[in-house]
C-alpha cells in the first residue's frame, strides 16, 4: 500500500478521569472516504479534536506523508491541508455567508478585507453544494441546516488534502445529503481524503471506502476495507459483546391504574410530531436515539422550557399543562435529572446540604423563611445514606465530588421532596463502571418501590439493563418501542434497525403506540 | 448579468435593515427631538451658538461610547473608562501647565499612555485569565488614585492657550472637537466594517470558539480591544481638557456610567459579537438631548437620569421583543433548502454589524 496522507500511531488523550483516546492508530490514503464509527462517547470527536490540532495528544505520534508533525493549533493543521466541520456549530451568527465561508484567509489587500472579493468564491462553494443562498445575508437568519451547509462550503473552500467530516449530515434532508455525497465524491476524484463519521449506516457503506470503528477510545477495527464487513458486523463491533445485562431483582410494572405520565400526539416547537407513549407506575421506560435525535428536548418542551403546540400532557391520569419545571416539580411532583449536571445540575461550589436541601427549602423553612441548618442536614444525611453517596463531610462542596457521586447528590435533591415521576437524561455518561453499577441497581430499586422512571440513554447497554420498554426516537419522532427481554445482542439489533429504518421480521417489534 | 442582479438584490435588504434598525430609531428621535426642542425654545435652539454649545459638548459622551463598545464587542467590559479618562486628562494638564511640555508633545503623551494602559490591562487579563470585570474594576480604583496625586484639591487650568483655542474653534460653526469625535467614529466604522483585524474582533466576539477553529487568537483580540478602547479614552480625554475651563480630581466621574448607556441604547449585546458605531453615535446624541432640555427648561437635574434610565431600558426591552418575533419567524420557515431572500427582519442590534458588503 502507498504511503498513507495522515496516519494516526498509538495516539492517547486523557481528559480528567476518562482516557478518551487509547492508543488509536488510523491510515489515510489519498483518494479515498475514510469512514469513522463508534457509538455516542466512543472517542471520534476527540479523535478529529486531536487530528485537526485543537487537542494536543498525551502520546503517541501523527504523521504527515511519513513525516512525524506536531499540530499546535487549528490553524497549522489548516495551512498542512487537513480541513474539518465540527459536530458543534462553528459559524459567527452576525456575520455574512460569504465572510464566515472565507473566515479562514479573507480576501484582503493591505489589512482591508473586500466584501465584494469574498462573494464569488463563496457562491462557487456555495453552488458545488448546489445552495442557492445569497452570501450577503447574515449566518443567524438562516436555518441550521443551512447553517450545516455554510460550514461544510467553509471547509471546502480552504482546499484541504483531507477533510474531516463531523457528522455532516446530522440536520440535512436526504437531497441536501446526496449533493454532499456528490461533492465527497467529486473530492476524493482529485486526490483528497475525505473523513466521514455518521451513524447512518446507509451512508456509509453508499460512500465509504475503508473503515475504523472506535468503541470506548481503543479502535477495534482499524482501516480496514469497508467491503469485507456487513452492516451487521459493523453493529456489532460498534457496540461489541462484552456487555451483559447484570441481573436485578424481578420487579413489576403496576399497570392497572392510570399511567403516570402519558404523552399523546405531542407536537413541540423544537420540530417533534406525533410524540405517544406512557410511563406505568413503577415502570422505567426508556428512551432511546442518536445525538439530535431530540430526546431531551422533547422533556425539556413537556416540562415548560419550550412550546408544545399540540397533543396531550396526563400526569396521573390528570390533563396537565406544565408551564416550568418549577411548576413541574411543586405541582406534579415530576423530578428531572439533566444531562449536563455541571452546568445545570448541581451547584458546584455550594456544600452538599445546600445541593440536597435547595427542594425543600420551603418545606423546611421556618414562619420567617429562615431555614434551620440542622434540619437542612438531616435531610441530606437521610439520603447521603440511602444513595450510598461517598463523602468526607455533609458540608463538602459538590465539586471536590467525583462524577457519579455529583450524579447522586443531583438525584437525591429530587428525592429530597416527594417526587412520584422521574425523569433522568443521560445519567451515566462520564462515570466510572462501578458507579455506573450502583447508579443502575439504585434506580432499579426505586422503581421497585413504584416509581416511575423515564430513562434516556445513549448507552444501549444501560437501556438493556434497565429498561423495561424502549421507546425508540429519530428525527424528533417515535420510530417504534420494543418491549425489553434484557438479552442484549436481540435487543441492541432491533433497535439499531428501527432508527435505521430496517423492520426486523420479529414480532416483539411494533410500531407505533404500544400500552405495557 | 449576475453582478447586476445580485447588487440590486443586495441593496434592496440593505435598505429594509436600515430600515428596521434600531439606528434608524434613534434617528428619528433625535430629528423629532431636536425639533421639538426648537419649536419648544421659540428658534432659539436652531440658532448657532446654541448648535455650537450642543455639538460642543457632544464630542467626549460619543467617544466614551465607542471606547466602551469596542471592549463590549468581544464579550468583556471596561469599568475604567471615567478613570483613565480623568487621569489622562489630568496628566495633560499638569504637563503643560507644571512642566512646562508644549502642547504638541503633552497631548501625544497623553493619548499615547491611555493607549499603553489599555494595553496593559488586556495583556493582564488574558496573562492571568482573570474576568475583566474584576481587572478594570481594579485599575479604575489605581487610576482614580493617581488622578488624585496627580491633582490633589486643586483645578490645573493654566495650561496651553493654543489647545484651548482648537477646543473652542468652530469652523462652518462645528466645533473642532465635536469633528474630531465624528472623523474617529468613522475610522473606527472602518476599522470595524472593513479592516481584516476589525473583522478578527468581531468573530472573537461572536463565537469564540469558531474564532479559534478558525485559526483567530481569542487572546490577541481581548488585547487589542482594550488597547482601542484606551487609545479611544485618550482621545476622550483630549476633547474634554481643550473644552473644558480646567481639569482637576473630578473630571471623568460621570463617564462611567453613559459609556455603557450609549452602546446598549445604540443596540450593541453586551454577549459581544455585534457593533453599531452608528446606533452608539447616535445614542449619545439622544442623552445630549435629554441633557440640552434640562439645561434649557432648567429642569431638575434628576429628570435627565430618569429618563436615560427610561431610554435604555425602552430601547433593551423593544430590542428583546423584536428578537423574539424574529426567532418565533425563524422557527417558522424550517424549510431548509427555500433559500431565505431578503424579505426576513434583521435582528435589532446587527445594524451593519452583520453585512460587510451591504453598507
Amino acid at each position: 500500500m502507498s504511503e498513507p496522507l495522515l496516519a494516526c500511531e498509538d495516539i492517547v488523550k486523557v481528559f480528567p478521569g476518562v482516557r478518551a483516546l487509547d492508543q488509536v492508530g488510523l491510515r489515510l490514503q489519498a483518494g479515498t472516504v475514510h469512514a469513522l464509527l463508534g457509538e455516542n462517547g466512543a472517542g471520534k470527536s476527540t479523535l478529529i479534536k486531536v487530528l485537526t490540532g485543537v487537542h494536543a495528544p498525551d502520546g503517541g505520534r501523527l504523521r504527515w506523508q511519513g513525516d512525524e508533525v506536531h499540530l499546535r493549533s487549528p490553524l497549522e493543521a489548516g495551512r498542512l491541508g487537513i480541513g474539518v466541520v465540527h459536530q458543534e456549530r462553528n459559524v459567527i451568527p452576525g456575520f455574512s455567508v460569504a465572510e464566515n465561508i472565507t473566515l479562514q484567509q479573507p480576501p484582503a489587500r493591505r489589512g482591508l478585507i473586500s466584501p465584494a472579493a469574498m462573494i464569488g468564491p463563496a457562491r462557487d462553494c456555495l453552488q458545488e453544494l448546489g445552495l442557492d443562498l445569497d452570501p450577503r445575508l447574515p449566518v443567524r437568519e438562516l436555518s441550521v441546516a443551512q447553517q450545516q451547509l455554510v460550514e461544510i462550503a467553509k471547509a471546502l473552500h480552504t482546499d484541504s488534502r483531507v477533510l474531516l467530516l463531523d457528522e455532516p449530515t446530522a440536520s440535512l434532508s436526504p437531497g441536501e445529503a446526496e449533493r454532499l455525497f456528490e461533492v465527497i465524491r467529486r473530492l476524493t476524484a482529485r486526490g483528497t481524503c475525505v473523513v466521514f463519521v455518521s451513524h447512518k449506516l446507509e451512508e456509509v457503506f453508499a460512500l465509504c471506502d475503508t473503515v475504523t470503528v472506535l468503541r470506548d477510545g481503543r479502535s477495534v477495527l482499524e482501516s480496514a476495507p469497508l467491503s469485507e464487513h456487513t452492516h451487521d458486523d459493523i453493529v456489532s463491533l460498534m457496540v461489541g459483546r462484552a456487555h451483559a445485562a447484570t441481573a436485578f431483582t424481578p420487579r413489576t410494572v403496576d399497570a392497572s391504574g392510570p399511567a403516570a405520565l402519558s404523552l399523546t400526539g405531542i407536537a413541540t416547537a423544537a420540530g417533534h410530531e406525533d410524540v405517544s407513549f406512557d410511563v406505568a407506575t413503577g415502570e422505567i421506560v426508556g428512551l432511546y436515539g442518536l445525538v439530535g435525535a431530540g430526546r431531551s428536548e422533547l422533556v425539556k418542551a413537556v416540562l415548560g422550557l419550550d412550546r408544545v403546540h399540540s397533543g396531550e400532557v396526563r400526569v396521573h391520569g390528570e390533563p396537565a399543562s406544565i408551564s416550568s419545571p418549577r411548576q413541574a416539580l411543586h405541582r406534579y411532583g415530576i423530578g428531572y435529572l439533566t444531562e449536563n449536571r455541571k452546568e445545570e445540575g448541581v451547584f458546584l461550589d455550594q456544600p452538599i446540604t445546600r445541593n440536597i436541601a435547595v427542594t425543600v427549602w420551603r418545606k423546611l423553612a421556618g414562619a420567617l423563611g429562615q431555614v434551620s441548618s440542622k434540619r437542612e442536614q438531616a435531610v441530606a444525611q437521610d439520603l447521603v445514606d440511602r444513595l450510598g453517596i461517598r463523602l468526607a463531610r455533609l458540608g463538602q462542596n459538590a465539586g471536590e465530588l467525583s462524577g457519579g457521586n455529583q450524579q447522586k447528590v443531583s438525584l437525591a435533591k429530587w428525592l429530597a421532596t416527594d417526587t412520584r415521576l422521574l425523569i433522568v437524561d443521560e445519567p451515566t455518561v462520564g462515570v466510572d463502571v462501578r458507579t455506573k453499577h450502583a447508579f443502575h441497581e439504585l434506580l432499579w430499586e426505586l422503581a421497585r418501590d413504584g416509581m416511575p422512571i423515564v430513562l434516556i440513554s445513549s448507552d444501549l447497554g444501560e437501556m438493556v439493563t434497565l429498561a423495561d420498554r424502549v421507546v425508540v426516537m429519530a428525527g424528533h419522532r417515535v420510530r417504534g418501542q420494543v418491549a425489553n427481554d434484557h438479552d442484549y445482542e436481540r435487543m441492541s439489533q432491533r433497535i439499531i434497525r428501527l432508527i435505521h429504518d430496517r423492520p426486523a421480521p420479529e414480532a416483539a417489534v411494533e410500531k407505533g403506540r404500544m400500552t405495557p | 448579468m449576475i453582478a447586476i442582479r445580485s447588487r440590486s438584490a443586495g441593496a434592496v435588504p440593505a435598505l429594509r435593515r436600515f430600515s428596521r434598525s434600531t439606528a434608524m430609531t434613534l434617528l428619528c428621535v433625535v430629528v423629532i427631538g431636536y425639533l421639538a426642542l426648537g419649536v419648544a425654545s421659540s428658534g432659539s435652539f436652531f440658532e448657532g451658538p446654541s448648535v455650537r454649545t450642543f455639538l460642543q459638548y457632544l464630542a467626549t459622551p460619543i467617544l466614551i461610547g465607542l471606547a466602551q463598545m469596542v471592549v463590549l464587542c468581544v464579550g468583556q467590559l471596561n469599568l475604567a473608562v471615567g478613570a483613565l479618562g480623568g487621569f489622562t486628562a489630568c496628566l495633560m494638564g499638569v504637563l503643560m501647565a507644571d512642566a512646562g511640555v508644549p502642547a504638541a508633545l503633552a497631548v501625544p503623551a497623553g493619548v499615547l499612555s491611555a493607549t499603553l494602559i489599555g494595553l496593559l490591562t488586556g495583556v493582564f487579563i488574558v496573562a492571568t485569565q482573570i474576568n475583566g470585570f474584576i481587572v478594570t474594576l481594579g485599575t479604575m480604583t489605581i487610576l482614580l488614585g493617581a488622578q488624585y496625586r496627580l491633582t490633589g484639591t486643586r483645578t490645573v487650568d493654566g495650561y496651553s492657550s493654543t489647545l484651548r483655542d482648537l477646543g473652542r474653534a468652530a469652523p462652518l460653526n462645528l466645533p473642532l472637537v465635536f469633528l474630531v469625535a465624528l472623523v474617529t467614529a468613522v475610522l473606527l466604522a472602518a476599522f470595524l466594517y472593513r479592516a481584516t483585524a476589525g473583522r478578527r474582533l468581531l468573530a472573537a466576539g461572536g463565537n469564540p470558539l469558531a474564532a479559534r477553529l478558525s485559526g483567530i487568537s481569542t487572546d490577541r483580540q481581548t488585547v487589542l480591544a482594550h488597547t482601542l478602547s484606551g487609545l479611544l479614552i485618550g482621545l476622550a480625554a483630549l476633547t474634554a481638557t481643550a473644552s473644558l475651563p480646567g481639569v482637576n480630581r473630578s473630571v471623568g466621574g460621570d463617564w462611567l456610567l453613559p459609556s455603557f448607556a450609549a452602546p446598549i441604547i445604540g443596540g450593541v449585546a453586551l454577549t459581544g459579537g455585534s457593533v453599531a458605531v452608528l446606533g452608539t453615535v447616535l445614542a449619545a446624541f439622544v442623552m445630549r438631548l435629554i441633557d440640552a432640555a434640562r439645561a434649557e427648561f432648567s429642569l431638575d437635574p434628576s429628570w435627565v437620569n430618569f429618563l436615560i434610565g427610561l431610554v435604555m431600558l425602552g430601547t433593551v426591552v423593544g430590542g428583546r421583543l423584536h428578537q423574539g418575533h424574529l426567532e418565533r419567524a425563524g422557527k417558522n420557515r424550517r424549510t431548509p433548502t427555500a433559500p431565505t431572500g431578503g424579505g426576513t427582519a434583521p435582528a435589532a442590534d446587527s445594524l451593519l454589524a452583520g453585512t460587510g458588503g451591504a453598507q
